[in-house]
């Protein structure tokens, strides 16, 4: 179908799946408020304008009430005209001179009273204005309304991401290299400030606003066609559970992400609907228990979650047994003592004061100080988690530790972004950014369903099969992560294969080949099958593809494109995959009589399987 | 008693009368329009126009639309006496004058619309 005919008949005619949308159920005027202060801006400038106007027709009428003299040297009174103009060019300060004729004294008397009047009649009037074009509320107005007028005129589907913190920054970094457009909303005005001087090569629209209130939701486009998801990413749960309930509410059909350390407010979020709700304190433990246990794994992961670009993290070698020694039992550290401990992990906790019935293995004691340290006696321990909410206290932990112990693992969490050079000079074997893990979290969650699914099921594969995938990976593209995409085998991205896949004659390893010589395979990697909701893992090249499975492939843009044409285009299509030339046009087809289907499949000889 | 409603009734009210003064007589004898009368009627209907910004009801919304035609009318009216008296070569005649005073004929139309919404505002006021 490389003709542009054949392509717009395609189009034309081409079957295609109904576009579905759930509507709003409930609208919100977002718009009024803002118009509303533009009203009390109208109103606030009343009382100058109607000073203006009684000054200037009290000037002028006086004026051509004193008597004058002419240039007859008769007496003559000037027209209202005149005066009109006189007043006009002296009152704003131009000042031509005496006209028509030279004034009387009196008449000057009058003229110093007026233009005295007028010049606080102005100055009155100009400072109001300026006052205003200052005032903190009307500039906000105007902000929403370039804002709402930004959003409203976007046509790409778009996500709304509410907090514009740490996490957000990372997370709209990645989402602008894949080109998907966003909105943003923030509480702080200096962080919308950074979101403009961030380098994006799309114009992101951010609004300063308490995200809480569903109009500045509205306003930023919850409702609008086009919005494709919503993330909440404030550091405050509070206000992620009114966006997450906002969101549920007004527009069920969205999907959701929702960030929160607390547990509780995690089961308030799912009582709406069904968000994705992202507890980095929680995956952090996830992630340490699959470092232990399979390290080929965990470096799989964090390398697909670290977004395209990403250079292949260094594999760790943690202890998988042995006792750990916990410092901060604060929320963080019950979540991954739990996780320790469901990995038949021993954990000994140093907590600064007893809470509660006293636990067994719990020393009470600052773990900032040294003897404290000793007494949980690291030399016989193979790892500590340095997790309090303090960044000196937890640097301080890690080096008495590892002058106690050298060969400790150590895993320590970092809450402040300026700490980060910190822990860098450290050298800690595991270290947890919470905006981090929230940022890679939403990143596979959102980019594509299908990484998400893959990250899932991965785990369960083992760590050999991880580490050979990870070899895979890197003998095709490179030590930097590659885009990863995927490709649904339907009418639309692939319109070439429909008759063949309908047949059963399209083999995976036979379709990444190269269009330019199908001796030469594509490297590119496919990671993902989904056909009828069943996942099937790195497929391989013997694979049968069938019409609507989607498949998710890791590899570079150019071998994507090339990929993409076989897809399209049927000559192409039926030399890469059956070796057979057809004409691209359709009267040559025609005239030729060949089907555009070989009759015969190609032969499988040279089809292996696709590792690397 | 609210003293805005006072001051607002008082300028609607002073606009139309000071219009229907200066428009009351012979239509096309320049001695019965006093200019001074027009001078004032344009004065008082723009302070009248500048009340009525920012209110965001509909009848407002009238309201300011019948101040901007009487204002449009009377500054027509002005400038038409301005070309009579300083400009042409024949002065004030009959011709100048009555389209003077037709044009501010039009005005007090606005005008009387905006007593007639401002008494129906009046009398449609409940006292909750």
């Amino acid at each position: 179908m490389s003709n542009p005919l054949l392509i717009f008949w395609a189009q034309l005619f081409g079957r295609r799946g109904p576009i579905s949308r759930a509507p709003s159920r409930v609208h919100i005027e977002s718009s009024s408020q803002a118009s509303s202060t533009i009203f009390l801006v109208m109103r606030r400038m009343r009382a100058p304008l109607i000073i203006l106007i009684v000054i200037f027709s009290v000037s002028v009428v006086g004026l051509t009430l004193i008597p004058g003299i002419g240039p007859d040297g008769q007496p003559a009174r000037i027209s209202l005209f005149e005066a009109f103009y006189f007043m006009s060019y002296t009152a704003t300060t131009i000042g031509f001179g005496e006209l028509p004729w030279p004034f009387t004294p009196a008449q000057r008397l009058w003229v110093t009273v007026s233009i005295y009047l007028s010049v606080i009649g102005w100055a009155y009037a100009i400072g109001s204005l300026l006052t205003l074009v200052q005032d903190r509320s009307f500039r906000q107005a105007l902000a929403l309304r370039r804002f709402t007028r930004k959003v409203t005129r976007l046509r790409e589907p778009f996500l709304l991401m509410v907090g514009y913190g740490r996490a957000g920054e990372l997370l709209a970094k990645d989402f602008d290299a894949l080109g998907q457009q966003l909105v943003v909303i923030d509480e702080s005005s200096d962080r919308v400030d950074a979101l403009d001087l961030g380098s994006y090569h799309a114009d992101i629209p951010g609004l300063v606003a308490d995200a809480a209130n569903p109009h500045h939701l509205s306003a930023a486009g919850l409702e609008h066609p086009s919005c494709a998801g919503v993330l909440a990413l404030t550091n405050d749960d509070e206000t992620n559970l009114a966006v997450t309930m906002t969101a549920a509410l007004l527009r069920p059909d969205l999907p959701v992400v929702s960030r929160t350390i607390s547990a509780p407010i995690a089961d308030r979020m799912r009582a709406f609907g069904n968000p994705a709700v992202v507890n980095p304190f929680d995956r952090f433990g996830e992630h340490l228990r699959l470092a232990l246990n399979a390290p080929a794994s965990y470096q799989l992961l964090t390398w697909l979650e670290a977004g395209p670009g990403a250079e292949l993290p260094e594999r760790g070698h943690p202890p998988a047994v042995g006792r750990w020694v916990m410092c901060g039992y604060g929320r963080f550290g019950r979540e991954l003592t739990a996780d320790l401990r469901a990995a038949n992990l021993e954990v000994t906790i140093i907590e600064p004061a007893e809470q509660g019935a006293p636990e067994p293995g719990v020393i009470v004691g600052d773990a900032s100080e040294p003897e404290v340290l000793v007494r949980a006696d690291l030399p016989s321990a193979v790892g500590l988690v340095a997790g309090t909410d303090n960044d000196t206290t937890n640097l301080s932990m890690l080096a008495t530790a590892r002058r106690l112990n050298p060969q400790l693992f150590l895993a320590a969490r970092q809450n402040q972004p300026t700490s980060a050079a910190l822990f860098e000079a450290m050298r800690v074997d595991a270290l947890l950014v919470p905006t981090e893990v929230v940022a890679h979290e939403v990143y596979a969650q959102i980019s594509t369903p299908m990484l998400w699914r893959f990250i899932q099921e991965m785990p369960a594969r083992g760590d050999q099969w991880a580490a050979d995938l990870i070899q895979r990976l890197r003998h095709n593209c490179g030590r930097e992560l590659p885009a990863l995409w995927k490709v649904k085998l339907d009418g639309e991205q692939a319109p070439a294969l429909s008759s063949w896949l309908a047949e059963g004659r399209v083999v995976l390893g036979d379709l990444l080949r190269s269009p330019e010589d199908r001796e030469r395979r594509l490297r590119v990697v496919p990671l993902l099958l989904l056909r009828d909701g069943e996942a099937v893992l790195t497929p391989d090249g013997a694979t049968v593809l069938a019409r609507d499975d989607e498949l998710l492939f890791a590899g570079h843009g150019s071998e994507r494109r090339e990929l993409e044409s076989t897809l399209v285009v049927d000559s192409t299509g039926a030399y890469v995959l059956f070796d057979q030339h057809i004409p691209s046009s359709w009267v040559w087809r025609k005239l030729s009589r060949k089907s555009p289907t070989p009759s015969t499949p190609a032969d499988r000889g040279g089809m292996t399987s696709h590792r690397g | 008693m609210n003293l805005e409603k006072v001051i607002f009734g008082f300028f609607v009210l002073l606009a139309a009368t000071l219009n229907f003064g200066f428009f009351i007589g012979d239509i096309a004898n320049p001695d019965l329009h006093n200019i001074y009368e027009l001078f004032a009627a344009l004065a008082v209907s723009l302070i009248a126009t500048v009340l009525k910004f920012g209110d965001r009801t509909q009848i407002g919304a009238v309201h300011l639309a019948t101040s901007l035609v009487a204002d449009l009318q009377l500054i027509a009216a002005s400038v038409v006496w301005v070309w009579a008296r300083e400009i042409s070569a024949q002065g004030m005649t009959a011709v100048h004058t009555a389209s003077m005073v037709s044009l501010s004929g039009g005005a007090l139309l606005a005008n009387l619309v905006s007593v007639v919404l401002l008494v129906t505002e009046t009398v449609t006021f409940h006292r909750g």
